[in-house]
């Protein structure tokens, strides 16, 4: 029997090697390195002792724990539909090419490629009282000054403004790729059906691109559970931790009070409410697309 | 340098798939041999595996009398011309022929020496320091050709090379390649689904069908003598009329058959005694049936298409039973739907098939 | 989609002149904070100190820029930023281009089960393995250094399905030729397949280049002396008791400098990160 010239030469897996000693040694291992920490009672010094659930438990008896929880839910309810609405609005926009509509998709994307540390000073120099641009503009207009970044509730928001500021661009550019992928005879079909712009929308353009809407919005919504740095750098989570989210949790347990099983139980928390996400998104975008109304 | 390919007893199975089922066949050199057959036949296959870009489940492929079907593709000596080109897109065409003879470590004056003289056989050595993008559909064709040529192979494989050309471009191309095979003298294996390519290149035909060699002979050969229905059916434009038989009587000169619509024809055709007129077939082609001329008569026919070619009309027709019947006619004839016309057919180029399809033809000639 | 202008084209709400105007709106917007960072960088800090709404008004200066000059540690912290950027760059090239390859085209033992808990990688948030890291670096003595700061986004399992999927976008027949032209394995890839590659290495490179410039989570908890920052993390640690030290210009100015390299590159490759955002995303 003859050897193929593609099958199984051992040699070939030398090409995957490098990559798979990285994924191993960085990914997979601290991985399970983090789940057998978050079932142990680990300190800075010497080995740690198996403790069972018991740092789960802790973390959800967690009075800080639980406000976090709902911190984060909350954002995630406020800025993804935001983000997706926002980002739809502009890809129905820019959905031509143009000049002028290629200029503004670049200035909307701009945003997306700067550092989360020049958007957070960007947005502080906009919020902090007295010196910020929103402050100069409510003095101007004779409006009560609002502290936003260190009032209950607005510093949230402040954190939320900055956050879809920051990310509109990606949406954005995921509808467009899906709005150029509707074929343009459906368009002239329904023209010649008499259809108007607004059914045309409804019913053409919108159904054609529901896969896209969802699996942006499930996207988004993984992205912005790992909301940390608009949030530690704008409001460092206060006031109260009102705007403190589940990755700054774990970052303060995990490596502000090095109480690292508490922190990896918390992270390992995280992960599943992703990975729940990661799922769904993996079913829709290997689900058949969508049928055509 | 051309070289005899010997396929023996070879058979190709995706898990429990089989796709080419014992095949056995032998080229000689310088033979310029040509399969063909319906897509998914197996033809391709074939051909990659004497290529080595397939696997051989059962069997032995041998080229210049060394067995290769354990090489791998590159050590073989067989080039082959793909039906994309598969030219390496970011090389030019001149990099594009040098780099394999770089792979075998031939001399650079030598590499340059085969180059110029491919260019020049093939027209394109002012295309040498171009990338592909920069070629028309023809001029890839020839680079790809050229790619091959240098490489002095044993063999040449080309798969449907053809098949992206218009029209025009392939008929000429059609020419140079068998201008081409004359030149160079090499052994060429050309897979094709196209009829017309295989009856002008071929020294012989493979007919392919259902993963097993239906035939194997010269164009004419296969024309005429078509060993099986699906030969019959398959080679010829246009197709062969087939017509069921009722009753076959065997006498001494031949066999007197009964065929529907038709009534008794008699024809030279020696049958074996185990022949059973049971769901045996008669085959004749269009153009052994002549229109009578008015007043004579013949077969009766009612004329349902008239298709005028300018050389020749064909005539789609149904006998009085409602067979389809398929007649050409000379350019002039002046039949339209509806009429009733008078045929005959010409008995010494009928086929008997039998119900496996196994063709009988008429002796002499 | 080039269509002639003679084409007629179906009224559609999209891309109406009203909506193009409420777009026009929103980039204002979106642009305004970026113009008051710009405006309070070419301010006098003591001006600004008076009043920021100062901006609107001249006099302006370039004083803040030429203090970055003068600042060797925005300097440090920009030539790490590049360090790390460019060899995890180059890291993730190399090892995604190798394993994409195989992937894409060859066969090996347990290829689908391995390229599965590879994809499988992509929904592991960096979160759910940073402290476990952490520890690793810790006992290998890697924090603080360039290579500890390039080697965790070597893992990421983004690239190696980028370059999967553009392996196999090239035709087959193309290695199948390189085969009968009696090439490697090493030399079809080296010679062939990479060189088709180029676009996609262009692309997947600004994307990784820009990922780790921008990177917060890993160099905040992994660099801690002060020397060992990148610019991400120096200018956070700058912002986070500025107003007194250093002043509201410099503290622009020094964001508009860090910003710089990474707008550059915006600018002259966009083309290629919408590619690699959207292509990652939705295939």
């Amino acid at each position: 029997m003859a050897e193929s010239y593609r099958r199984g030469h051992p040699g070939h897996a030398l090409f995957i090697l490098p990559y798979l000693t990285a994924f191993v040694v960085l990914l997979a291992f601290p991985l399970f390195w983090s789940i057998w920490l978050s079932l142990h009672k680990v300190d800075l010094f010497g080995p740690g002792r198996f403790v069972g659930l018991t740092n789960y438990t802790r973390v959800l008896a967690d009075p800080v724990f639980l406000q976090a929880f709902r911190n984060t839910i909350l954002f995630v309810a406020l800025s993804v539909p935001t983000l997706v609405a926002l980002g739809l609005f502009l890809a129905l926009a820019l959905n031509r090419t143009t000049r002028t509509t290629s200029f503004f998709r670049g200035l909307f994307f701009s945003s997306s490629v700067l550092s989360v540390t020049i958007v957070t000073l960007i947005w502080r120099f906009v919020f902090i009282p007295r010196d910020g641009l929103i402050p100069v503009i409510f003095e101007q207009l004779g409006l009560q000054p609002i502290n936003f970044l260190s009032t209950s509730g607005w510093s949230l928001f402040a954190v939320g403004v900055a956050t879809v500021w920051w990310c509109l661009g990606l949406p954005m550019m995921l509808f467009l790729a899906a709005l150029q992928q509707i074929p343009a005879d459906l368009y002239e079909a329904a023209a010649l059906d008499n259809a108007s712009p607004w059914r045309v929308l409804r019913r053409i353009t919108l159904p054609s691109i529901a896969r896209t809407i969802m699996l942006v919005t499930i996207i988004q919504i993984v992205m912005q559970f790992q909301l940390f740095g608009q949030a530690q750098l704008m409001t460092n989570g206060g006031p109260n931790g009102t705007s403190r989210p589940l990755v700054m949790y774990i970052y303060e347990t995990g490596f502000i009070r090095w109480d690292v099983g508490k922190g990896a139980a918390a992270s390992e928390l995280l992960f599943l409410i992703i990975l729940c996400a990661a799922m769904v998104q993996y079913i829709i975008s290997t689900r058949k697309p969508e049928v055509r109304e | 340098m051309s070289a005899s390919i010997e396929i023996a007893n070879v058979t190709k199975r995706y898990g429990t798939l089989t796709v080419l089922d014992d095949i056995s066949l032998s080229i000689s050199p310088s033979e310029f041999v040509v399969f063909l057959g319906p897509s998914g036949c197996g033809k391709s296959t074939l051909l990659r595996m004497i290529a080595g870009l397939e696997d051989v489940t059962e069997g032995m492929i041998s080229v210049g009398g060394q067995r290769v079907d354990t090489l791998p593709p590159g050590k073989r000596g067989v080039a082959m011309v793909f039906q994309s080109y598969a030219l390496y897109p970011h090389m030019t065409v001149h990099e594009n022929m040098s780099f394999g003879l770089e792979n075998i470590g031939v001399a650079k004056k030598e590499i340059e020496k085969r180059i110029r003289l491919a260019a020049e056989t093939l027209e394109i050595a002012h295309l040498l320091d171009r990338k592909p993008q920069k070629l028309s559909g023809g001029q890839r064709q020839r680079a790809a050709i050229g790619r091959a040529i240098v490489k002095e192979p044993k063999a040449f494989l080309f798969d449907e090379p053809l098949s992206n050309l218009d029209a025009a471009l392939r008929g000429r191309t059609r020419l140079e390649l068998a201008q081409l095979h004359a030149r160079l003298g090499s052994t060429m294996i050309f897979v094709t689904h196209d009829q017309v390519e295989a009856m002008t290149l071929a020294d012989r035909i493979v007919v392919m069908h259902n993963r097993k060699i239906e035939q194997i002979g010269t164009p004419m050969e296969i024309y005429h003598h078509p060993a099986t229905r699906f030969v019959a059916g398959f080679v010829g434009s246009p197709a062969m009329n087939f017509i069921p038989v009722q009753r076959i009587t065997q006498n001494e000169n031949g066999t007197a058959v009964d065929a529907a619509g038709i009534g008794n024809l008699d024809t030279a055709i020696r049958l074996p005694t185990a022949f059973s007129s049971q769901s045996a077939t008669l085959g004749i082609r269009a153009e052994d049936i002549s229109v009578l001329s008015p007043g004579q008569s013949g077969v009766p026919l009612i004329a349902e298409v008239v298709e005028r070619l300018g050389d020749r009309t064909l005539i789609y027709g149904r006998l009085s039973d409602g067979t389809k019947l398929t007649v050409e006619a000379d350019g002039r004839n002046e039949a339209s739907a509806g009429d009733r016309l008078e045929i005959a057919l010409d008995a010494s180029a009928i086929h008997l098939f039998d119900a496996d399809g196994m063709a009988h033809h008429p002796e002499g000639e | 989609m080039s269509r002639d202008q003679s084409t007629y084209r179906p009224e559609t709400l999209t891309a109406s002149r009203p909506l193009l105007w409420i777009a026009a709106l929103l980039s204002v917007v979106m642009m305004a904070p970026v113009a008051w960072l710009v405006g309070l960088s070419i301010k006098n800090n003591r001006e600004l100190m008076l009043g920021t709404e100062s901006v609107f008004r001249l006099p302006y200066t370039l004083v803040n820029y030429v203090n970055i000059l003068h600042s060797s540690q925005a300097f440090g912290w920009f030539f790490n930023s590049m360090i790390v950027a460019i060899g995890q760059t180059i890291g993730v090239l190399v090892l995604s281009s190798l394993a994409g390859y195989a992937f894409a085209r060859l066969e090996f033992p347990l290829r689908r089960t391995i390229f599965v808990i590879v994809l499988f990688g992509l929904a592991v948030p960096e979160q759910a393995v940073i402290i476990a890291r952490h520890q690793m670096f810790n006992w290998f003595g890697l924090h603080n250094s360039h290579l500890g700061l390039m080697l965790p986004g070597m893992s990421s399992a983004f690239g190696v399905f980028l370059m999967t999927q553009f392996f196999r976008a090239i035709p087959k027949e193309i290695d199948e030729a390189a085969l009968l032209d009696n090439a490697s394995q090493w030399r079809i890839f080296w010679k062939i397949m990479l060189p088709l590659t180029l676009p996609a290495q262009a692309t997947l490179g600004i994307f990784t280049f820009l990922h780790a410039w921008n990177d917060y989570w890993w160099p905040l908890i992994s660099a801690t002396k002060k020397e060992m920052y990148t610019l991400t993390i120096g200018i956070a640690s700058s912002q986070t008791n500025f107003a007194q030290s250093e002043g509201l210009g410099f503290l622009s100015a020094q964001a508009v400098f860090a910003s710089l390299p990474v707008l550059i590159v915006y600018i002259f490759f966009q083309r290629h990160i919408v590619t690699a955002v959207s292509g990652g995303a939705v295939k």
